[in-house]
């Protein structure tokens, strides 16, 4: 292993992973708080197969709750998406900044190279699970709840090894192809449809066993905090690690090294293909480059495509015949459901299909998908380019600052209302399939409401873009105080005392009108877009106001 | 060349924190011209050049573009100007065609069939993604994009790095015929030779101050030169002493050899009054030699 380069990347990287897990801290630490304040006693009594879903046991109590609801979803998929991103960076990374001929100038093997990272990456990692197991310690310390029933450690370890699963995964795929953007975009997919499936697959008696495929079995299917380690799926996982990372070993070393270039985009296939020639030219060529906002837009078209087409299908479209399959085990638990827990998940009526909706795609994911969009064009717009050093070559044209902004804002706004619409698209084509009858002007209000919480994110990281000119501190910044917005409207209204809270949370605009069952709200939609707007105009003075940065 | 100013900076002043980046500058440069901006890596040439393009704000002074103000006219003043940017990127998943069309675009009044002939003369390919370009064909792309709209002012920042030596030529060319017709190129270089070619003018600039001012004919004259006399007979090399501009004088039988910087017109009248010269070879000093020295009295007061 070569000590500087595992040094460097650790250096580079260990801020993101502080950063999030710090966030999974305070979240976890506000979830156990208001558990806490709250009467839970409602939670013993729900059925089973809910408990399951929601990865709750029998007897549930505060201590459970807070590290089934938080350590075992967000948690693990945190610590895994940030050790999937270090795992993509790893070789692509640096053939992207054209750095990696300059490293391998030196004598040292591919191979090696590829350890070094594997190793920053571990550590990484571990340095994250290490803030986990102390903030699941300290915790309930602080807040003198009694956890005697938690396992903190065995979940903290099957955490671990869980999120370097998916860092190798990434890896291996960003070794084999040089593409960092297919390696984590392919592996955060795997990861999110296998999360999904294991959670859900269970609900359906005769797929009980199916989630056994999917690699977040080996996570969760054991219960690890509380039943402890289970050596067996650790093994298993661990196995995975093993052949993932001899994968990637192997794939660095057959393939051509890339320069500091492209991805090929699918306009690009279409372009070298004599017969769509034409029309591609026109599409990636002459069209592409017509203007500013046109430009920005198709430079994020495969995150768009891949989060648009993602919200239709599995959010939207296989979410309705899903409610049908496994509709009448749910509706048997209505009324019984604490509108307490469903909070976490944007609340809603599980028995009722708009309730199911607002669960599975509107309450989480829906903002979600709208905020990755919008906070990838809104932190690389301005920051971006200077960090490519092309917005001197830009600005050298008579535009202003202003108009270039606004050009990149105007993209933005197009890529939240493309998803958005893919969203509708989806929930509208899954009603009609699973012939649930919802009112298509209502999931219209809701896509609506959806896409200008994304905007005011997204908007909000084009202000710290333009305020500062670094795409890290937009995009992470941006992350951290969405992730904490949400958690204040998740959490604050369980407890009563400080329910009213809520409301200086964008999300509480959002879905607390209920518009999946009442339509639109055009107050708090209106309340969304002067936010977003707002901050628009934020960005256009702070821009225009300070040096552009000569690197990134 | 006309008595227009094309640049000119008044007391421009730039700090980054404690570094002073550009200290005190004063500078004319005249439509018309081609100036050379000299100094060496880290002088404050770029700094120079970004504050007056409004990406980065002066500390305190000002500096005009065509008699406009970099601050308040910056949009207008950069439907005049052509950039090439010292530290060229561009987009490296656009082909150059469409790189230039981009930015034709935002220019608007681009006459496309002038962007091929551009092309053409600097041999440059538009089919390849920049990506995929080599750094000298890159660097093609980028001058092609800063000439293209005839601009009144070019401001070119260490611009042929990466060109081989057929292109740099065709391109030197390129920049004297903006300077006859009128327009003004703005050369920031510590290619001294290049400099020495293209330029009338030549600023030197070290520290962030601005060292020395001159034309680059005189800045010739004034510099020493080595001078191989060979005559057909032996001479006596004392003839030669005190002679105005000649400093120190060795002879070898034929061969005088002189330390010079006086006018060729005296010296030569007595090379030839007396005796049969045969070859003269003069090594003109360039401006390396007259940089080191200006650098030698800068280090001696600083």
């Amino acid at each position: 292993m070569l000590v500087n380069v595992f040094t460097k990347t650790t250096r580079d990287r260990w801020k993101g992973m502080m950063i999030g897990t710090a966030a999974l801290a305070v979240m976890f630490f506000l979830a156990m708080s208001v558990y806490r304040d709250i009467d839970i006693s409602v939670y013993t009594d729900l059925p089973e197969a809910f408990l399951l879903l929601m990865n709750i046991p029998a007897d549930a109590d505060v201590g459970s709750l807070a590290y089934g609801a938080i350590y075992t979803s967000y948690g693990a998929l945190t610590l895994a998406a940030l050790a999937l991103v270090t795992g993509a960076a790893s070789i692509a990374g640096e053939e992207r900044n054209g750095t990696l001929g300059l490293l391998l100038g030196n004598p040292r093997s591919r191979t090696n190279v590829l350890l070094s990272k594997a190793g920053s990456m571990l550590l990484l990692t571990g340095l994250g699970s290490l803030v986990l197991w102390g903030a699941g310690r300290l915790t309930p310390a602080i807040l003198d709840v009694n956890v005697s029933g938690i396992d903190v450690e065995a979940l903290v370890l099957h955490m671990f090894v869980n999120a370097l699963f998916y860092g190798f995964l990434a890896m291996a795929i960003s070794a084999w192809t040089g593409s960092r953007g297919l390696a984590s975009g392919a592996a955060a997919v795997i990861m999110v449809l296998s999360f999904v499936a294991v959670g859900l697959l269970p609900l359906i008696e005769s797929l009980e066993n199916a989630a056994k495929v999917f690699p977040w079995y080996y996570f969760t299917g054991s219960d690890p905090h509380l039943n402890g380690i289970s050596w067996g799926h650790l093994t298993v996982l661990v196995i995975g690690i093993v052949l993932l990372a001899v994968t990637a070993v192997i794939g660095v070393n057959r393939r051509d090294l890339k320069g500091q270039t492209t991805g090929v985009a699918i306009v690009d296939r279409l372009r070298a293909n004599p017969m769509t020639q034409k029309f591609a030219d026109r599409l990636a060529g002459s069209a592409r480059v017509s203007r500013i906002w046109i430009k920005t837009a198709s430079d994020h078209q495969a995150l768009l495509l891949i989060t648009a087409a993602l919200m239709f299908f599995a959010m939207g479209v296989m979410i309705g015949p899903m409610y049908q399959a496994i509709d009448s085990a749910l509706l048997s638990l209505s009324d019984q459901f604490p509108e307490a827990l469903m909070a976490m998940f944007g609340g809603g009526d599980m028995s009722t299909p708009e309730g199911f909706y607002q669960i599975e795609t509107f309450g989480m994911i829906a903002p979600v998908a709208v905020i990755v969009v919008t906070v990838a064009v809104g932190a690389r717009a301005l920051a971006g380019e200077e960090a490519n050093r092309t917005m001197g070559l830009l600005l050298a044209n008579p535009v202003s600052r202003s108009a270039v902004l606004l050009e990149k804002a105007f993209a933005m706004v197009l890529y939240a209302l493309a998803v958005g619409l893919a969203t509708f698209g989806g929930v509208v084509a899954g009603s009609l399939l699973g012939g649930l009858g919802m009112d298509a002007s209502s999931i219209a209000a809701t896509s609506l409401l959806a896409t200008l919480i994304g905007l005011v994110f997204g908007s909000l990281a084009l202000t710290l873009s333009a305020a500062t000119g670094r795409v890290p501190v937009a995009i992470y910044g941006t992350v951290g105080v969405a992730l904490v917005m949400y958690l204040l409207n998740a959490f604050l209204p369980l407890s009563d005392n400080v329910a009213g809270y809520a409301k200086w949370s964008p999300f509480y605009y959002y879905l607390s009108s209920d518009p999946l069952n009442n339509g639109m709200h055009w107050g708090h939609g209106a309340l969304l877009a002067g936010l977003a707007i707002a901050l628009i105009g934020l960005s256009v003075l702070l821009f225009s106001r300070r040096d552009l940065r000569q690197t990134g | 060349m006309t008595d227009r100013i094309a640049i000119h900076t008044d007391g421009l002043t730039k700090h980054y924190g404690d570094v002073r980046a550009l200290v005190d500058l004063d500078l004319d440069v005249r439509a018309g011209e081609v100036f050379g901006f000299l100094g060496p890596n880290g002088a404050g040439k770029t700094t120079m050049i970004r504050t007056i393009l409004d990406e980065i704000r002066p500390t305190s002074g000002r500096a005009s573009i065509l008699g406009m103000d970099t601050r308040n006219k910056s949009v207008e003043i950069r439907s005049h100007i052509g950039y090439m940017p010292g530290d060229l990127a561009m987009y490296p998943n656009l082909t150059g065609r469409d790189t230039l069309t981009y930015f034709a675009n935002l220019r608007g009044g681009v006459d496309w069939s002038y962007v091929e002939k551009l092309a053409d003369r600097l041999d440059a390919d538009l089919s390849k993604k920049v990506g995929d370009l080599s750094s000298g064909n890159r660097q093609k792309v980028g001058l092609i994009q800063a000439f293209m709209n005839r601009p009144d002012v070019l401001i070119m920042d260490e611009p042929s790095s990466g060109l081989d030596p057929l292109i740099q030529r065709e391109f030197q060319t390129m920049m004297r015929d903006v300077a006859t017709e009128g327009r003004t190129v703005f050369l920031s270089s510590h290619t001294l030779s290049e400099v020495q070619r293209v330029a009338d003018r030549v600023g030197i600039i070290r520290h962030g101050r601005l060292i020395a001012l001159e034309a680059v004919a005189s800045l010739r004259s004034k510099a020493i030169r080595r001078v191989d006399l060979y005559f057909d007979a032996p001479v006596d090399e004392s003839v030669f002493v005190g002679l105005p501009g000649v400093r120190e004088v060795t002879g070898t039988n034929h061969h005088v050899v002189l330390s010079f910087d006086g006018r060729m017109e005296t010296l030569l009248r007595v090379a030839t009054d007396r005796y049969s010269l045969v070859d003269i070879t003069t090594q003109e000093a360039d401006l390396e030699e007259i940089f080191l020295t200006y650098y030698r009295d800068e280090e001696v007061s600083a």
